[in-house]
This record gives structure tokens, C-alpha cells and sequence, in this order.
């Protein structure tokens, strides 16, 4: 009888212990993190570290054991300069809409929130480029630039909340990336804040090198948050096109579909934005408030041409009969803001209603080329369909940017392990047609395991070299983008 | 824990042409004319060509951007792979032959421009843009003060997507401003109009021209790289001390040409020195083939060692 007793106890204290000895360590940490942090602020209870547990990838939760939010940019330098002291991961984060896992304590440690780093610092119009904080909300920055006649072109669906610490960290994308590109073609210049607390201003408004040898910037563009702390940007902007036109149409089957995407990304109009919404998707928004009278069981297209009005409107018919001749019998189109509105409606509504659908879902990101656009979908369904594992493709078919989503509920047992195992093959594929894992929402640790299907091993050295150069013991962001990237205190 | 064992190959690109996805894979020896042959067929070309007979490699090694980076960006925009050929010898793949990658961190833009210090391609996966069939190049010529206006106004529109270059040229006849345009033919009156109105605008002598293939400046003795909004002062300011000058406007990029001669190297050297605070300042750069590259700042010294140490370890089984 004593047996079970004596263990119990010697378990009930052990716990005790380790409790006591956890909260010694932590209000030590917290003591140096306030002092770190005169002027910010410093989180350590639970209910305040709980919405920083996951980003949007949500399933995976990982509580940091402090989150830090730095008064302005001087508050932050000095936090990393005492970081390295600290002994405990670091992790930067924005807004936390990531979709790989990239801004969560993985390995536990400090998170530093950049929010109270948001003032666009300079506009300058006449020379295209402007300088911004990292945590300038995206959206807020459009809406700064509009009344100037020009935009920053990168358009992930998080705008409305995402900050340009995390676009840069993850080199984001979006809808219209197909002609304008993603976050890289856009960065004229990075401040960033090295674990010793130097700072260093990679290219700068005219957007070279500066005075290094080499172009390190390159480097930072979606390091995702591994090698340094970003303070602020220079960004490289454009003239606002005058007329936009927008286009849906709807497909009976994936080889139609695929047949004039293949159409659209030759075409002399040279689209902004090709986007496609699959017939589960179609079938979600149509179940929904947001129904707006798709075609059940239709691929769906939705293309935008833009430009100054004469040449756009020149450009409208072509495009209509292009959509027309591919097999599209309900082609339509509207130059009107109002319409237009109403012609993106369904996609998107298809990210926010996947929410609601599924308690939890995983988005891949894997880019091929386009000729294996069919197959590789094809894939998915099969995969998923005998898994039991309802997909969702809502993608950017332009670019070959396939976002499979996987609903599941990771309070089922096995559901988790099933998605893991059709990502695994899908990724296997995507390799084997001369794809990527990611186009834009970055490796993380959602993805880190599937690296070594890349990069071979003459790569491999490559590719971690970069952060032994500039964080070789791994603080910044452990276990994300390569998994063997683990800090050693 | 990973759940793929490491790779045993570097998935090596082999050359290929992908007509749907505009990309093609082709020696870093290949020439204007030798991607000409494999493209035109599919309706496709490469924009960004400064020469017609010397290897792309050499192009992409004498500067960042090329005339038709106004409408398409740098070469590290165009650029998507390469096999690297590393000072061990050993080839590796660096990027990939899709459009966009966040693939890990971004060797591919890091090596492109950083001379032989890290070895030198072997191949390239370019991206492609459709061949639209009809070319015509507009040349502006008139005061200063007009041209700049003229600039203005064809970068200060939504007209500027579509212009592939827009390149404000100073030589020993004067300054104009040279702008491409390739498009349908359909839509050739559509730009020559809207071109017409800012020539009468700004009161500017107008010709038309229709070439046969897109302009060839030749590769430049060096390059300057300012903002958007100081390139054409630049230009002007340098153009008693060059031949010749290019400036890409929307670009912020300066080619310059030097009379060859008698210390050419040093000529460069020193009008680099001039410029280079001013360009430093404000996060821009100088580059000249005819130049060793600039030593390593004692910063990023130590960075460039490690780069240097796991390049050599490819050595190592």
C-alpha cells in the first residue's frame, strides 16, 4: 500500500518544485525584461500569453514564456542588445497572421510584439519608394498612399491586419501577384537589429547595396524572423492604375479550367490576377449567406486586367472571348467598383467561410508549373477523399500557387496525422514536377520538415549557413524554417 | 524529426523550355540570338538584353538591370534558378523554375550580382514575357527642363506599366529620352497617342522609330544605382565626364559609357569615388566590371567567412 502512496508524493512534490522553480525563473526573466523594457511592456500571466500562442495556422499552440511589446524602435534595439543575456528564444511578430507556424515560441522564450512600431516614416512620391515601421499595418499603408496616385503592389488577404514586419519576414504575396509580384520585388531597403543589438541599414530608398560588398538584404527578405530583428523598411512603389476590370467565369471541369489559365498567363493583356475557386469551394459559398449563384459542381476563374482606360478598355473583349473560347458559358465582367466587389465575392468569402466549416484547417502553399496544375489537384482529391478529409482549393492559379485546405479537427483522433500524411505526398509530388514548397507564406515550422526534399546536400550547407552567420547559435527563432535549427542555451 | 531522409542529388536543372509557364533553362554562355531561336517560335521572349552577341552571364554580370527593367524589373526578378558552380567545383541548384519561392533563404538574389567570390553559373532558368509581336521606340528631344517634364508624366500615370522602358539618354549629340513600347499591333495607336500628347505637351521634338528588334546600349563601364528621383540630375551632371549615359528612370539606375583609352580603369575608379558618399547615403551603390569589387566592411567580414567556410565544405563527404 505504501508504494503507490510514496510515489505519489515524491510526483506531487516533484511538481511542486518544478513549479516553484518555473515561477523563480520566471519572474527573473520578467525582472529583466522590465529592465530591458523601461518603457514598454512586459506579459507573463497566462491569460495574457494565451492569444500568442498560435498564429494562423492555429492547431499548433506553443505559450512563450514572456511577450514584449517595444514603446518604438530605440526600446527594441535595446531589448536586443540585452536579448543574447537573456538565455531564452526570441521571436518577432507582427500581426501573428502567418500561416506556417513562423512567429510562435516553439522552444518557448520571449516574444516581441511590434505592434507600437506602426508610423509610415516617409512618402516620397516623386521618387516612388516610401519608409515605413514593421508594424505598420498593411491596409493602413494603402490607405495612406491612395491619395498620392500610388500603391504598394503585395495584397495578402491578411491587409486589413497584417504588418509589413511580417509581409517582409515571410515575403507575402496576394491576388495580383501574378503581374506585380510578391514582397521581394519591392524591398528598396532593410533596417535590421542583430542579436548584439548592432544596427544595420541593408540598401536604403535607392535600394542597392549601400556601402556593404555584398547585397545582405537579400538574406533578411523572407528569413522569417531567424537572422535579425527588422526596425523599418523602404519600400518601392508604383503609379495607381486608373481603370481596373474584373472577370468570373465558370468551368464544368478541372481540364477546361486548367486550359484557360494556361490561355490567360500568355495572353498579351497580361492579367493582374488569374485566382480560382474549386467546386467545393463553390459548393461552401453557395451553401452560404455569401451565395451568389455559381454553377454547382463549376470551377470558377476570376481575372483582373488593369491599366490607363483606353488601353484597358481596349483589352476587354479579348479577354471575355479568351474565357468564352476555353468553355466558359456564363463569362461576366465589370469595370464597375460595385459589381466588381460582387464578382470577387465569392473568393473571397471562401477563406473566412473555411473557418466557420472546420474547427481547424491546414492551408498549403506549394507552387509547381502550370502544366501540372490538373494532376497535382487531381492528387489532392484522391489524397483527401480517401482519407475522409474534406479539401478546399482556393488558390492563385496565375502563379501555380496551389492552397489545398485541409478541414479537420484536431480534437479527433488520427484527423491531424492523416492530414500531415496527404501533405507529405502532395509535397513528395510537388518536388517531383519541379515545384516548391512555399510561394508565400513562408516554411516556419509547419513546413520545415519537408526541407530536405529540396535542397540536396551541397544546398543544404548553404542554406544554413546564412543564419550561422548572423545568429549562429540559433536564438532568433528556433526550430522554424529548418528543423534542426534548435537553440542550445 | 524529419520524416524525408536527406537527398542524395541537387536536382540539377537540365535545360528545358516550359511555353506554359514562360520559363526556360539554358546555358549562362547563351547569347540574344541563341534564346531568340528557342522562344520566338512559342510567342515568347526575354526583355532584358543589353547585347546581342555577348553570353547572358556576361550581361548579368556587368549590371543589376537592363532598359526593359522600367516594365519588368531588375534580373534578379527574371533571373529564377541557376545551377552555381562552386570554387570547389561542384555544381549546386540555386532557386527553382516556378515564379515564386519563399523556399528558404534567398541565395539565388544574393549570388546573382556578387561577382566570382562564390563561384559563377553554369545555367540559367530565366522567365519569359509574351512576345507581343510589334516594337516601336518614341525619342523625345528638347530642354532639360522639358524632357524632365516629359519623364514626369510618362512615369506619373498608370501608362507606366506599359512602357518598357523609359530611359533618359545623354551623349555628344544631346539629351532625349528614348521610350519602348511592344505591344499587339492593335494597340499600337493607343500608346503613339497618348506619346504624341506628352511630346506636344512639353513642347518637345517627336520622332517614331520601328526597329526590328529592342535597343542594345552595349555593356556599361559603370553603374550607378540612386533613387528614382535624383538619376536624371545624376545623368545630367555626369555627362561632361562620359561618352555616354543611359538612366532608366523608373529605376534609379545609371549606365555610364567612357571614351576607351588610356586609363580607363582609372578614370572610372575616380568618377566612382565622386559619387559614391551620395550614393551610399541614401542605400545605393556603384559597380564596374573594369573594377575589383569593393573589400568587405569589417562588419560584414565575419559574415562572409562563414558563407566562404560552408561553400568549402561542399567539398567535405
Amino acid at each position: 500500500m505504501m508504494g503507490p502512496w510514496r510515489s505519489f508524493v515524491l510526483k506531487a512534490s516533484s511538481i511542486d518544485i518544478s513549479t516553484h522553480k518555473h515561477s523563480l525563473v520566471k519572474s527573473s526573466l520578467e525582472s529583466q525584461l522590465k529592465t530591458l523594457l523601461p518603457r514598454g511592456r512586459v506579459f507573463t500571466s497566462a491569460a495574457q500569453l494565451a492569444g500568442y500562442g498560435a498564429d494562423g495556422l492555429g492547431y499548433k499552440n506553443h505559450i512563450p514564456d514572456a511577450v514584449v511589446i517595444p514603446a518604438d524602435a530605440e526600446e527594441l534595439v535595446g531589448f536586443m542588445k540585452g536579448a543574447k543575456a537573456l538565455h531564452v528564444p526570441v521571436i518577432l511578430r507582427g500581426a501573428g497572421t502567418s500561416l506556417s507556424g513562423g512567429p510562435v515560441a516553439a522552444q518557448g522564450g520571449v516574444i516581441v510584439h511590434t505592434s507600437a512600431l506602426k508610423r509610415i516614416r516617409e512618402m516620397n512620391v516623386k521618387g516612388f519608394w516610401c519608409e515605413v515601421e514593421c508594424g505598420v499595418a498593411l491596409n493602413d499603408l494603402d490607405a495612406a498612399l491612395k491619395p498620392h496616385g500610388v500603391f504598394y503592389p503585395p495584397d495578402p488577404s491578411s491587409g486589413p491586419v497584417c504588418t509589413l514586419g511580417g509581409n517582409v519576414a515571410s515575403n507575402a504575396g496576394g491576388a495580383h501577384c501574378f503581374r506585380y509580384g510578391v514582397t521581394s520585388n519591392y524591398v528598396l531597403g532593410v533596417e535590421a537589429v542583430t542579436l548584439d543589438g548592432t544596427v544595420h541599414r541593408f540598401g536604403g530608398p535607392a535600394g542597392g547595396r549601400g556601402p556593404w560588398r555584398e547585397d545582405w538584404k537579400r538574406f533578411m527578405i523572407g528569413s522569417e524572423g531567424t537572422l535579425a530583428a527588422f526596425t523599418r523598411f523602404w519600400l518601392r512603389l508604383l503609379p495607381l492604375p486608373e481603370k481596373v476590370w474584373t472577370f468570373r467565369a465558370t468551368y464544368p471541369d478541372l481540364k477546361t479550367t486548367e486550359a484557360a489559365i494556361h490561355a490567360l498567363v500568355a495572353h498579351t493583356s497580361y492579367p493582374a490576377a488569374i485566382e480560382m475557386l474549386d467546386p467545393r469551394g463553390v459548393a461552401m459559398v453557395e451553401s452560404s449567406q455569401m451565395a451568389c449563384g455559381l454553377p454547382e459542381g463549376s470551377f470558377m476563374l476570376l481575372v483582373e486586367i488593369d491599366g490607363p482606360e483606353p488601353l484597358v478598355n481596349a483589352r476587354v473583349e479579348p479577354v471575355a472571348e479568351l474565357l468564352r473560347r476555353a468553355g466558359s458559358k456564363d463569362v461576366m465582367f465589370s469595370d464597375e467598383d460595385e459589381l466588381r466587389k460582387k464578382l470577387w465575392k465569392a473568393r473571397k468569402a471562401a477563406g473566412g467561410l473555411l473557418g466557420q466549416l472546420s474547427p481547424a484547417y491546414v492551408v498549403q502553399d506549394a507552387v509547381i508549373p502550370k502544366r501540372a496544375l490538373a494532376e497535382v489537384l487531381q492528387l489532392v482529391y484522391d489524397e483527401a477523399d480517401a482519407a475522409g478529409i474534406p479539401a478546399v482549393n482556393v488558390f492563385h492559379a496565375g502563379d501555380g500557387n496551389l492552397h489545398p485546405n485541409f478541414l479537420f479537427d484536431s480534437r479527433v483522433p488520427g484527423d491531424l496525422d492523416k492530414v500531415e500524411l496527404i501533405s507529405k505526398r502532395l509535397m513528395q509530388r510537388v518536388i517531383e514536377v519541379g515545384g516548391t514548397l512555399s510561394g508565400e507564406h513562408g516554411i516556419g515550422n509547419d513546413k520545415s520538415s519537408y526541407m530536405p526534399l529540396v535542397f540536396g546536400p551541397d544546398s543544404m550547407r548553404l542554406q544554413l549557413a546564412v543564419p550561422a552567420s548572423f545568429n549562429p547559435a540559433h536564438q532568433m527563432n528556433p526550430l522554424k524554417v529548418f528543423d534542426n535549427r534548435r537553440f542550445a542555451a | 524529426m524529419n520524416v524525408f531522409p536527406p537527398m542524395l542529388n541537387e536536382r540539377l536543372f537540365v535545360p528545358f523550355l516550359d511555353e506554359v509557364d514562360g520559363t526556360l533553362c539554358l546555358p549562362a554562355s547563351a547569347t540574344a540570338a541563341e534564346i531568340a531561336a528557342q522562344t520566338t517560335l512559342y510567342q515568347l521572349r526575354f526583355p532584358l538584353l543589353l547585347d546581342e552577341s555577348l553570353p547572358l552571364r556576361d550581361q548579368i554580370t556587368a549590371t543589376t538591370h537592363a532598359s526593359a527593367s522600367c516594365r519588368f524589373g531588375p534580373f534578379c526578378d527574371n533571373i529564377l534558378g541557376m545551377n552555381w558552380r562552386l570554387p570547389s567545383g561542384r555544381i549546386a541548384r540555386i532557386g527553382e523554375r516556378v515564379v515564386k519561392t519563399t523556399t528558404g533563404y534567398d541565395w539565388l538574389r544574393f549570388l546573382l550580382h556578387s561577382g566570382s567570390r562564390f563561384g559563377e553559373p553554369t545555367d540559367y532558368v530565366v522567365r519569359l514575357r509574351p512576345d507581343c509581336g510589334f516594337t516601336v521606340v518614341a525619342l523625345f528631344e528638347g530642354t532639360y527642363t522639358a524632357l524632365e517634364n516629359g519623364v514626369s508624366q510618362l512615369l506619373h500615370s498608370g501608362w507606366m506599366h506599359w512602357w518598357d522602358a523609359v530611359d533618359f539618354i545623354t551623349d555628344a549629340t544631346g539629351s532625349k529620352v528614348r521610350v519602348v513600347v511592344h505591344c499587339v499591333p492593335s494597340e499600337a495607336a493607343i500608346f503613339v497617342r497618348q506619346l504624341e500628347r506628352i511630346a506636344s505637351s512639353i513642347h518637345a521634338h517627336f520622332t517614331l522609330h520601328q526597329p526590328t528588334s529592342p535597343p542594345f546600349d552595349g555593356l556599361p563601364d559603370l553603374v550607378l544605382k540612386t533613387t528614382v528621383d535624383r538619376v536624371q540630375s545624376l545623368a545630367s551632371e555626369l555627362s561632361r565626364e562620359v561618352e555616354r549615359s543611359i538612366a532608366f528612370c523608373y529605376c534609379g539606375v545609371l549606365h555610364l559609357y567612357l571614351k576607351p583609352g588610356v586609363n580607363l580603369t582609372e578614370r572610372i575608379h575616380a568618377l566612382a569615388q565622386k559619387v559614391a558618399p551620395e550614393l551610399h547615403d541614401i542605400g545605393g551603390d556603384w559597380y564596374s566590371r573594369w573594377l575589383p569589387a569593393m573589400p568587405p566592411t569589417i562588419t560584414e567580414s565575419p559574415w562572409l567567412q562563414t558563407l566562404e567556410q560552408a561553400i568549402h565544405d561542399t567539398c567535405t563527404p
